[in-house]
């Protein structure tokens, strides 16, 4: 029907967000004409206040497509072959919802009887909910649920392994309260960029905002091993060799603080009053500490060693001082001096990093030193030391520079090293959470999560408040209370909501199928439940996990398509998606990726249009599930105390809370909620209800833009940034390798020596390579790296089984198969779109091969997860995978838990099949899946 | 933008688009927000983003260019259109009328940025089903019809109505400018010099894409910023290998717009049109003694013409979207040749008829030039579909023009030959009047052998011009490549070996029998080579070198790597904020 006709027709536009990306939300409507969603646009009500324009992006419109899918799946089910395995037809049978809720209320119940967790302490049932916290934003009541139920398992992650901003999360909220690092784009005029996707992933605001810096004069260098769409956007490309981008990094720190002089071109009062840069370092490594405990500093003006947080005329950077005191070491081990030798930790740091020349990084990352020294130069130039800049009224430091890193930058070996290097840089020149410099967007470790600046609390040794999962033998959690032991191996993951899934997910894949030597046993949980994921495509080793899969006993998928994953489910949810549904959450403040508002408050989504199918709104089956499992009151009480959105009742405020016994329905809830949201935002002037909502889209008030930035939270508490010097860290990190040895867990040591007061370069991309000959083979039979990228289009969307999303998708090159350096693929006589094979040593991918010069001839790429082989449209798209190729292991993984997108792999024309060989895990008669690690192989005698 | 400049109705606006490639990072959402406002099929996307590599490793640049309809100030679409169902507005906006419009392609041919598609069937995005929505937005009017870009002129219309102003009210401002999440499509009013749009272009360097073809293009792109200053391109980027890699986005592809069934007018309608005017004119080497028996044969001939002309323009007519609307093609004649050539057609008809009832000579000769404007129509409809550059070559109209007098000409032989055959088969001549008409025959033949010598000649000639100059007159690799293959085969085949026959012919003749034998014999085969060889390259021209006009950049952002990234700088130009974005698109909202 043309768009003229019809105005006798019933015709509604309902606003709505869309989250699918952890860059959102942003706000849409839809048109609704006689019942059918038709159309959808951006909400431009809010154009002024959302700092994208208001404006929504390509994923967003594929939200009609997503709803009337007809290969959704159309009514619950529940699997009739008892067999589970990717070769196994499930045998999914339609049933009634009562049937469904009969089904899971029954193992609830069992499960419940037998008590929440298992022998070996871990909890019986386990979630999964996908990736970036996006999912949260669509599961409506669901968290109330999981904090009703008790103990739950959210160790296996978001079901990709930990393959985020791992290092960015962990460091960046200790060092900066960073989740997220982002630059202050409206003002930055110089970003260095080593592989962050900005463009893929930072949304409608991060490429609204960035376009303006653009066109404002801001330049971007990107390094990068291919030419990424963000890397096309940027004023210049540095091809760099993959994994070697803190060779780039350090190098660039010897330049600014060797080659040009720290002192000339340094912010040196930020170094001497917010960094940890003149702490004095004992000869155990230790701050040496004054008898109150506190760390000293040499006063220059003195001649005097004095407590940090003393009146200091003239802190001492460089040189040795004799100075009286005493370390503090691991378990309270304390080393007294008289008259001991001790530098400033930046002498220290100089010392470091006096080695890793241009030159030297050259040789390493293969960047010429002289665009390195460039690069260093333009980063300084640009830095504006001694500006300052007005915000709201208030004088701070104007530092237009910032620098980001990419996913496989700061995850796995040599995240540490990375972002350490890229947080040294921004406190060089202080261009640390300062207007124009590197800042964090939001906390997922700290508290309150609700505030970036709130969390900047004193804590020890005048830096900010942290806090670390215990190491001392008391407080140590020796027996991991969920499968990826978060709190025992990892300190520096903190223990927040959002730690399970930041701790080393992707260990429970690999425990589950090898006991590790000394440690509890390791079973299934009794029930997984998944919520808009699909790790049997999105893991590393995909294969495998599919595999692990396969032996969990009872799977509970939400559900929107059959996919990979609830292949192996015993019961399908349906649950009305995006437009079919409602849900009030926050919007504004600041939230990654580039989200920083001037607004804060909250946005609607609302049912748009009835089910297409036999689904239900997830609120009202997370209610009828805690109905039964037997936890409707605490479930209610949960909702209540804000665990789906705020807290329904405030005493002495406001009462809008839900009667206890009363299984509250979806809009009830979301009713309340409005109201409490508004309410609570407005000190009760305005209370509004879910109509009003429903008709105006959002709420908001004001953001003070000094909130983007902690650095006036710091100066006010005079607190430093702990930076260079990681002295607690360290001390963490010893005391758990004692924790370790004592219980005789020998498979950590690598990671344990990854704790260094300040970090020192290995040549990572070794680390790869020696895991080609643990296979026997040797690495030169394997000469690309492979790798991937994120794709706008399909970024964390689920919408790879939309063929409106894939037409779109495929004007952008690289999506349709493996992107190759076109000299090389001439070399080995590979045309473009012929189909090639990529081979690692333990899994194979192939797709059309897509030439192109932005890319280094020893790399391929392989943009987006594919290898589908169940999702409806996606399975016939013959696209590759790295996810096929890569490996869960135990020597892949880094001290935080995390490791990279990056593999080993040979290439080779899908023609030449015949001339295979077995891939080397089959050829080794077993697989491990971990197989480079001793600790099984051990465990196993 | 000044609204009230806009809203005064003594203001023509020319709406048009700056678009900032500095700014556009090839995210598609233009693309798919004109997908939904637009309900376009799967696979037809009147706004998409092409995303262009250039350059070698690591000397890289990667840029993002937004293509489709240019809405041009001189649209070589709406002059060709044979119905007027392709129109420009007042305001510049070209525009498409679904009911109009019978799907010949000629618009689609004629456009020079791909900017059009026929969609001839109704079509989902999912394999045998229809989505409710699908049902519920398809528009059955778009199928068997050009469609393309209307710079959502109901969008613009309806937000003027409503007293919006169009670039700054997203309501009244094309989809994909105003969902454009970089600010890199700006929409607005080039007549008004305080607009966003005249601004921009004021304040910055912009191109317009093939300026060269003269269509003024009301996309105008901005490339150059102070951070990333604009550059031309390399000799690389333009070079034979890189123009010749179909994975090139900026590359066209083969039109298929018209195929083998269009082809088939071109190689009917030449012959058949060169041979009513081929034959006419040997009307006059005929002794007046024959003059009325020739008449008769002439008329017969004219009449055979008209078949194969009419063979030609069926098959057309099986090629066109909307079947029962063709007699709308009628309704252009100021400007489309492909009018005219019906028009001609119908004038061609009558005078034919009118030959065949009244063997008046005046008739004869009205039918023969009416059979040389068809020619003359047939060459031009190819000559003005400005979208492909083998075709809108300025020798072209000259190839098919003399290529259709010289298989006209060639074309008697045979014609000649199987009458006399055909008569005396039939018994329907005497033996003396076979003689008699044999000689004339003859005679007829031996005149023509000259013309045809001379045609082939200049044939040969206007070939060997046209492929010499076809990389000078933007005739890309790929279509070359097809060109020279036709050329070989055109120059030997086609017109040497056909000449050679020929001049054989015309010494053999006279010779005696054996020589008058062998003449008849070499004329014969050297005209059915000449007139396979003329369909041949005919049919090539149309259905295979046809690659569409590629997209260009004749300018570009200076940003990539090694050799092509923009030069360094070391401070000094930072820019304050608060400072008023310079030169920076004011963008929607």
């Amino acid at each position: 029907m043309a768009k003229a006709d019809a105005s006798a027709d019933d015709v509604k536009k309902v606003p709505f967000y869309c989250y699918q990306c952890v860059a959102g939300p942003d706000l849409a409507k839809v048109t609704v004409r006689n019942g059918v969603a038709e159309r959808l646009e951006a909400n431009f009500d809010i154009a002024e206040e959302h700092p994208g324009g208001g404006r929504v992006c390509v994923k967003a419109f594929g939200l009609i497509q997503k709803t009337y899918n007809p290969n959704r799946i159309k009514q619950p089910m529940k699997r009739t072959n008892p067999n589970k395995g990717r070769d196994e037809d499930p045998g999914f049978v339609p049933i009634s919802w009562e049937e469904a809720f009969g089904i899971v209320g029954e193992k609830f119940r069992e499960v419940r009887a037998k008590g929440l967790v298992n022998e070996n302490g871990h909890p019986r049932l386990a979630t999964s909910t996908g990736g970036g916290g996006t999912p949260v934003q669509y599961m409506g009541t669901f968290p109330a649920f999981m904090a009703a139920w008790g103990p739950i398992d959210q160790g296996f992650g978001a079901g990709q392994g930990v393959k985020c901003y791992h290092s960015e999360h962990l460091y960046g909220e200790l060092w900066h309260r960073a989740f997220i690092v982002a630059p202050d784009t409206p003002y930055v005029n110089f970003i260095l960029n080593c592989g962050a996707n900005t463009e893929a992933q930072s949304g409608v605001v991060g490429i609204w905002r960035e376009a303006n810096a653009r066109a404002r004069g801001a330049k971007r260098v990107h390094v990068e091993p291919h030419m990424s769409i963000t890397a096309a956007a940027s004023a210049e490309w540095v091809p760099i060799k993959p994994k070697t981008d803190a060779a780039f990094l350090f190098a660039l720190i010897h330049r600014i603080v060797h080659e040009r002089g720290w002192a000339d071109v340094c912010d040196v009062p930020f170094l001497k009053n917010r960094s940890n840069s003149p702490y004095l370092v004992g000869p155990n490594g230790f701050f040496v500490r004054d008898p109150d405990g506190k760390p000293l500093i040499w006063d220059a003006a003195d001649g005097a060693a004095k407590p940090f947080d003393a009146e200091i005329g003239d802190a001492a950077m460089e040189g040795a001082y004799e100075v009286d005191g005493y370390e503090l070491g691991p378990d309270n081990t304390r080393w007294d001096h008289k008259g001991v030798t001790a530098k400033p930790s930046f002498q220290v740091m100089l010392d470091l990093m006096a080695q890793y020349t241009p030159e030297w990084a050259e040789a390493e990352c293969e960047v010429p030193a002289e665009t390195i020294r460039r690069v260093a130069d333009e980063f300084i130039a640009h830095a504006c030391v001694g500006e300052t800049i007005e915000i709201e009224g208030k004088t701070l430091p104007f530092r237009p520079v910032a620098i980001l890193l990419g996913k496989s930058v700061n995850n796995g070996w040599g995240g540490y090293h990375t972002c350490w290097a890229r947080t040294m840089l921004a406190v060089l020149v202080g261009a640390l959470e300062v207007p124009g410099g590197t800042l964090g967007t939001a906390v997922k470790l700290v508290r309150p999560a609700a505030s970036r600046v709130g969390s900047v609390l004193p804590g020890e040794d005048g830096f900010m408040r942290y806090q670390f999962n215990a190491t001392s033998s008391n407080a140590w959690n020796r027996d991991p209370h969920i499968r990826n032991a978060y709190k025992t191996l990892v300190p520096l993951v903190s223990d927040s909501p959002w730690s399970p899934a930041l701790g080393p997910a992707h260990l429970p894949w690999l425990f589950q199928k090898h006991q590790p030597k000394s440690w509890p046993r390791h079973d299934p949980p009794d029930i997984w439940m998944c919520y808009r994921t699909n790790p049997s495509i999105s893991s590393w080793n995909a294969p495998e996990v599919s595999n692990r899969l396969a032996e969990f006993p009872f799977i509970v998928a939400f559900a929107y398509t059959m996919d990979e994953t609830n292949h192996f489910a015993d019961v399908l949810l349906p649950e009305s998606t995006d437009l079919e549904s409602t849900q009030l959450i926050r919007i504004g403040g600041t939230k990654f990726q580039e989200n920083f508002w001037h607004h804060e408050g909250w946005a609607i989504r609302t049912k748009a249009v009835e089910p297409v199918n036999d689904t239900m709104d997830m609120s009202d089956i997370v209610t009828r599930l805690a109905q039964e499992a037997g936890i409707l009151d605490a479930y209610i009480g949960a909702i209540n105390g804000g665990a789906a959105g705020t807290k329904l009742a405030r005493p002495g405020k406001y009462d809008f809370s839900l009667p206890a016994g009363e299984p509250p329905e979806s809009e009830t809830v979301w009713d309340n909620m409005c109201k409490a949201a508004s309410w609570d935002m407005t000190g009760g002037a305005d209370v509004h209800d879910l109509d009003w909502f429903r008709e105006h889209g959002y709420m908001l008030k004001d953001y003070n833009q000094l909130d983007w930035y902690i650095y006036p939270a710091l100066e006010a508490q005079n607190l430093r940034f702990e930076l260079p010097y990681q002295e607690r860290l360290t001390r963490h990190g010893q005391e758990l390798a004692m924790r370790l040895g004592e219980i005789g867990v020998d498979w950590w040591e690598t990671q344990l020596r990854e704790y260094e007061f300040m970090p020192t370069y290995e040549s990572f991309p070794e680390i790869w390579e020696d895991y080609v000959r643990d296979f026997g083979r040797d690495p030169a039979e394997y000469p690309f790296w492979a790798l991937t990228a994120r794709s706008f289009q399909y970024a964390w969307g689920a919408n790879v089984g939309l063929p409106l999303i894939a037409e779109v998708a495929d004007n952008i090159a690289g999506h349709s198969g493996v992107v190759i350096n076109r000299r090389r693929a001439r070399e080995l006589r590979i045309e473009e779109g012929e189909q090639i094979v990529v081979e690692s040593v333990t899994g194979r991918t192939e797709g059309p091969a897509v030439l192109r010069e932005g890319i280094r001839p020893d790399t391929v790429l392989m943009i987006g997860q594919f290898d589908h082989w169940k999702t409806p449209f996606a399975k016939d798209l013959n696209r590759p995978s790295l996810n096929s190729v890569t490996d869960i292991s135990l020597k892949l993984t880094d001290s935080t838990g995390s490791g990279s997108d990056i593999v080993c792999v040979k290439v080779y024309k899908a023609s030449e099949k015949h001339l295979q060989k077995p891939l080397a895990v089959e050829e080794m008669g077993r697989y491990d899946g971990n197989i480079a690690t001793a600790a099984f192989a051990q465990a196993a005698e | 933008m000044s609204e009230a400049l806009c809203h005064d109705p003594e203001h023509t606006p020319r709406w048009g688009m700056a678009i900032d490639v500095n700014r556009c990072v090839g995210c598609q959402t233009c693309t798919i927000a004109c997908k939904h406002w637009n309900d376009t099929l799967p696979d037809i996307q009147w706004r998409r983003v092409i995303d262009v590599e250039q350059g070698e490793y690591p000397n890289v640049q990667r840029q993002f260019l937004v293509t489709g309809c240019q809405h041009c100030a001189e649209p070589p679409c709406v002059p060709v259109c044979p119905t007027g169902a392709t129109r420009q507005r007042e305001d510049g906006l070209v525009t498409m009328d679904y009911d109009v419009c019978i799907g010949c392609g000629y618009c689609a041919v004629a456009c020079p940025y791909q900017a059009r598609t026929i969609a001839h069937e109704i079509q989902g995005y999912y394999d045998g089903e229809i989505t409710r929505q699908e049902e519920a937005v398809f528009d059955d009017g778009r199928i068997g019809v050009a469609q393309k870009c209307t710079f959502c002129s109901d969008r613009v219309d309806s937000g003027l109505a409503a007293g919006l102003t169009p670039g700054l009210d997203p309501d009244a401002t094309p989809a994909c400018s105003a969902a454009c999440i970089a600010s890199a499509i700006t929409f607005g009013d080039y007549n008004d010099p305080g607009s966003n749009v005249s601004q921009l272009v004021r304040d910055n360097p912009a191109f317009q894409m093939h300026e060269e073809l003269g269509t003024d293009p009301q996309i105008k792109y901005l490339y150059t910023t102070p951070a990333v200053p604009g550059r031309e391109p390399e000799p690389d980027d333009l070079s034979d290998e890189r123009l010749a890699d179909p994975a090139n986005p900026l590359v066209g592809k083969v039109q298929q717009f018209w195929d083998w069934r269009a082809a088939m007018n071109w190689m009917f309608g030449g012959v058949g049109s060169g041979f009513v005017f081929a034959a006419w004119t040997m009307s006059f080497v005929v002794p007046a003694d024959a003059a009325a028996d020739y008449g008769l044969w002439l008329s017969a001939a004219q009449l055979a013409g008209a078949g194969l002309m009419a063979i030609g323009l069926f098959f057309v007519f099986l090629k066109i979207g909307r079947k029962m609307r063709f007699w709308r093609a009628v309704s252009r004649p100021q400007t489309s040749w492909m009018t005219r050539e019906l028009y001609i057609v119908a004038v061609f008809g009558i005078a034919v008829l009118l030959g065949i009832a009244t063997q008046h000579p005046a008739a004869q000769a009205v039918a023969a030039f009416a059979a040389l404007g068809f020619l003359g129509c047939q060459a031009m409809i190819l000559y003005r579909a400005r979208g492909i550059p083998a075709w809108r070559h300025k020798l072209m109209p000259w190839m098919i023009f003399g290529t259709g007098l010289f298989e006209g000409f060639a074309l008697l032989m045979p014609a000649l030959a199987l009458t006399i055959g055909l008569l005396a088969a039939f018994q329907l001549l005497v033996p003396l009047e076979i003689f008699v008409y044999s000689a004339l025959a003859l005679k007829t033949m031996q005149s023509a052998s000259v013309a045809i010598v001379v045609l082939a000649a200049a044939n040969l000639i206007l070939w060997t011009a046209y492929r010499r100059s076809a990389a000078a007159n933007g005739i890309g690799p790929l279509a070359r490549s097809v060109l020279a293959r036709v050329y070989r085969r055109v120059l030997i085949l086609g017109t040497g070996l056909p000449a050679l026959l020929y001049l054989t012919g015309l010494v053999a003749f006279g010779m005696g029998q054996t020589g008058t034998r062998l003449a008849i014999g070499v004329w014969l085969a050297g005209s059915l080579l000449a007139i396979f060889c003329g369909a041949y390259w005919k049919f090539m021209i149309v259905a295979r070198a046809s690659y569409q006009q590629g997209f260009a950049m004749p300018k570009q952002p200076h940003r990539g790597s090694g050799d092509r990234a923009a030069p360094p700088r070391l401070g000094g130009t930072a820019m304050r904020p608060g400072t008023p974005l310079a030169k920076a698109p004011a963008g929607v909202g």
